[in-house]
């Protein structure tokens, strides 16, 4: 317990940040949801139109289903490479007697460099016509019956959009979850070992269960940041070939700014806003309830 | 993301500024073309949408020093957004803040029709009368920048003209000749595709060139009302001229016209593909002359290109000399900001302008003066600048200028899915007829 007076101190320091917070994170958001039950493209007079933005949204929009689904892939695509390679990786890491240092600095390399630099990258990389790296590749190794245009197939574009973003992660996730491996009481690790523990159950009952709490940020973070997708998909394909690889983001982006429907583009921004708290809340409870058992 | 943050940011600034002033509108009489009182040198700022070391900016910025050696403290702000998606999206977000400087860039769009019926932009028509140079423009200039009902808020200070490019030994080692019907088309790039040719080199990223191509189909079978009807829901798709564009379009999709995987590849990728001798034909305008009728151009191709314009149909309604020929984004005067300064600095630089445009070996929106072919220039340059003098009165608009926002964002996706074979001519016709139902009447009220 502090003394009163250093809690007051401690309040008069919160203070500034919170008030910050405020300004920069839950006004928009208030103001996203004032907006959304208007319709306003920007220099017309602002009309009150009640909750027909959300209906049309969740009943006459097939654009915006189309680009939730997309998001959902688009998610599970980045948790799988972001999360399940950066625990491979970390795992493989503390095994390493030497250069890890060099591996760590390579593998959070794609983390540093610029999001415009990672897609004209990737395009390059999927490109047909002149041949890019990943169709050489399976040229090389037999497989030219899989070379194909990635980014203008509407089957793969998908997945050729997420790709890069998971890639770019992996090595950020793999620091911090390695930071949690490497903080594995080792006694514990031995005292398993000497009970007969092979690697598999080491990995599940001694260490895994140790990381949790990291864990459990990494994903909340991973799942924020991967519904929040929005700057390589958008340089890449511009959501194309159709509707193809558009994401909420970028659906709400071009219905506010190509559109200048910013009213029913703030009905989508509170959705997602709300899918985001969503998402978290689940992760929290699943979790938890595992924890527990 | 940092794209999203700063349009964010600004799109924040934009609500909290338009509540704190109430959306008002321009002030001033947008038909008040000669603002009484002093001119007072201040600085202006012109946003525009034009290449940063482009001739528009550099003779721009040449005529405002000049005209500053006379008016001290006078000074032209140029702020250049040359991506057209990113610049839109800037102009309309500074609309609804209700913060337009004394001069920007716009198209004929919607959105600035919506702007002139508020008053917020000076009446171009009677400025360029005012000022005694309204009869020295290309009538064709003019007409590109007016709105639907003949009114013209834009100023030009650029003519352009839109060719087929081609590369005549391609075409002679496929066996094929200039197309003399659009219908040729099809089969043409069949005959391309089994020599091993890539027909049609084009820029799939951005979008607009594609769009280029829907609409000439209804612009020779329907004349230059169609798209003006489409866009309001008056006309369909599924009337004959517009199931023409479709059906035509897909089959340029099915006879492979396209670079394989188009839809990603840009500008330079498209315009490379044609000049290293890959590609047999190239839709383009002549702000490419410099790269294309100089001898920047590959030594390789070099005699083997020429162009030809947009071929007619059997039964066209429109002539061989109407094509897309368009005067570029026009610039747009404020109405809040106009006054004495804004006037008399346009009269200087609008007289001046034309002279020293027509120079830089370009086409000046007006009649008055002569082209300078570049030294270095190859005959095709010529031929090019003289297609210019033998225009017809019609001409095709490029439909991005023309629907509204979103049906032009739909149009752009679907025509990609059409010409790829992912949907049928049906679907695209009942998606586009939708989209235009719904989000029409919004802008065209």
């Amino acid at each position: 317990m502090l003394p009163n007076r250093s809690r007051t101190s401690v309040l008069v320091f919160l203070l500034p940040p919170l008030l910050l917070y405020c300004a920069a994170v839950l006004f928009p958001i208030l103001q996203s949801l004032f907006l959304s039950f208007f319709s306003w493209n920007g220099i017309s007079d602002m009309e009150f139109v009640g909750l027909s933005n959300y209906v049309r949204m969740l009943t006459a929009d097939d654009i915006f289903w189309r680009s939730f689904f997309n998001a959902l892939i688009y998610l599970a695509i980045c948790l799988v490479l972001q999360l399940g390679g950066a625990l491979v990786v970390a795992s493989l890491l503390t095994s390493l007697r030497r250069g890890r240092e060099l591996i760590k600095t390579l593998y959070l390399l794609p983390a540093v460099i610029s999001t415009v630099a990672i897609a004209f990258l990737f395009v390059r990389i999927y490109s047909i016509d002149p041949v890019g790296l990943l169709n050489q590749l399976l040229h090389w190794v037999g497989l030219g019956a899989f070379e194909r245009a990635w980014l203008s197939d509407v089957n793969t574009v998908l997945a050729a959009v997420s790709a890069p973003e998971g890639w770019r992660f992996t090595g950020l996730y793999m620091l911090i979850i390695y930071a949690a491996l490497i903080a594995v009481p080792k006694e514990l690790e031995e005292a398993a070992v000497l009970d007969g523990a092979n690697k598999w159950t080491l990995f599940t009952k001694i260490r895994f269960p140790y990381i949790r709490p990291v864990w459990i940020t990494t994903t909340i973070m991973a799942t924020t940041y991967g519904l929040r997708g929005f700057d390589i998909p958008y340089l890449m394909t511009n959501g194309g070939p159709g509707q193809s690889s558009e994401l909420l983001t970028t659906y709400m982006y071009k219905t506010a700014f190509t559109s200048t429907d910013f009213g029913y583009a703030s009905t989508i921004s509170v959705f997602i806003v709300i899918e985001c708290l969503v998402a978290v809340g689940l992760i929290l409870f699943m979790l938890k309830r595992k924890a527990d058992s | 993301m940092k794209k999203l943050l700063r349009a964010a940011a600004v799109a924040a600034a934009a609500a909290l500024a338009l509540t704190a002033c109430g959306g008002g509108g321009g002030t001033t009489d947008p038909a008040n073309v000669s603002p009484t009182g002093e001119v007072k040198p201040r600085e202006i700022s012109w946003l525009l949408s034009r290449p940063a070391d482009g001739a528009v900016i550099n003779i721009m910025k040449k005529l405002a020093d000049d005209y500053a050696k006379d008016h001290p403290g006078f000074a032209l702000n140029l702020i250049t957004t040359p991506d057209r998606p990113s610049y839109i999206q800037k102009l309309e977000t500074l609309a609804a803040a209700n913060k337009l400087p004394e001069l920007f860039d716009t198209d004929a769009t919607p959105f600035a029709q919506q702007l002139a019926k508020q008053g917020k932009m000076v009446d171009a028509d009677k400025l360029l009368k005012s000022l005694d140079i309204y009869d020295d423009y290309r009538p064709g200039a003019l007409d590109y920048q007016r709105f639907d009902d003949g009114s013209l808020y834009m100023i030009p200070f650029q003519f352009e003209l839109e060719f087929i490019w081609y590369n005549k030994a391609l075409l002679e080692k496929a066996g094929v000749s200039v197309p003399k019907s659009l219908d040729d088309i099809p089969a043409m790039c069949t005959a391309l595709r089994s020599a091993g040719i890539t027909p049609i080199a084009i820029d799939g990223q951005d979008r607009w060139p594609l769009e280029r191509y829907v609409a000439y189909q209804p612009f020779r079978e329907a004349g230059p009302d169609f798209v003006q009807k489409l866009k309001k829901g008056d006309a369909s798709f599924k009337d004959a001229a517009g199931q023409k564009t479709v059906t035509w379009m897909a089959e340029l999709g099915k006879a492979k016209c396209f670079q394989d995987g188009f839809s990603a590849q840009g500008y330079s990728d498209a315009q490379n593909q044609f000049t290293s001798g890959q590609a047999a034909m190239y839709n383009i305008g002549t702000w490419e002359l410099p790269s294309l009728a100089t001898d920047k151009l590959n030594p390789a191709v070099r005699d083997d290109i020429d162009f030809f314009t947009l071929p007619t149909t059997e039964g066209s309604v429109t002539a061989a000399n109407e094509f897309v020929s368009p005067s570029g984004i026009g610039m747009a005067v404020n109405s809040k900001t106009y006054d004495p300064l804004v006037s008399d600095f346009l009269k200087f630089a609008l007289e001046k302008y034309p002279a020293e445009y027509a120079a830089t070996g370009a086409l000046s929106p007006t009649t008055n003066v002569q082209t300078t072919i570049p030294a270095n220039a190859t005959p095709l340059y010529k031929k090019a600048l003289e297609t210019a003098n033998g225009l017809g009165s019609k001409q095709a608009m490029p439909w991005d200028t023309q629907l509204d926002p979103t049906t032009n964002g739909r149009l752009q996706q679907e025509l990609v899915l059409l010409v790829q074979g992912n949907i049928t001519p049906e679907q695209f016709t009942q998606t586009m007829d939708n989209a235009i139902e719904q989000n029409a009447p919004k802008f065209f009220k």
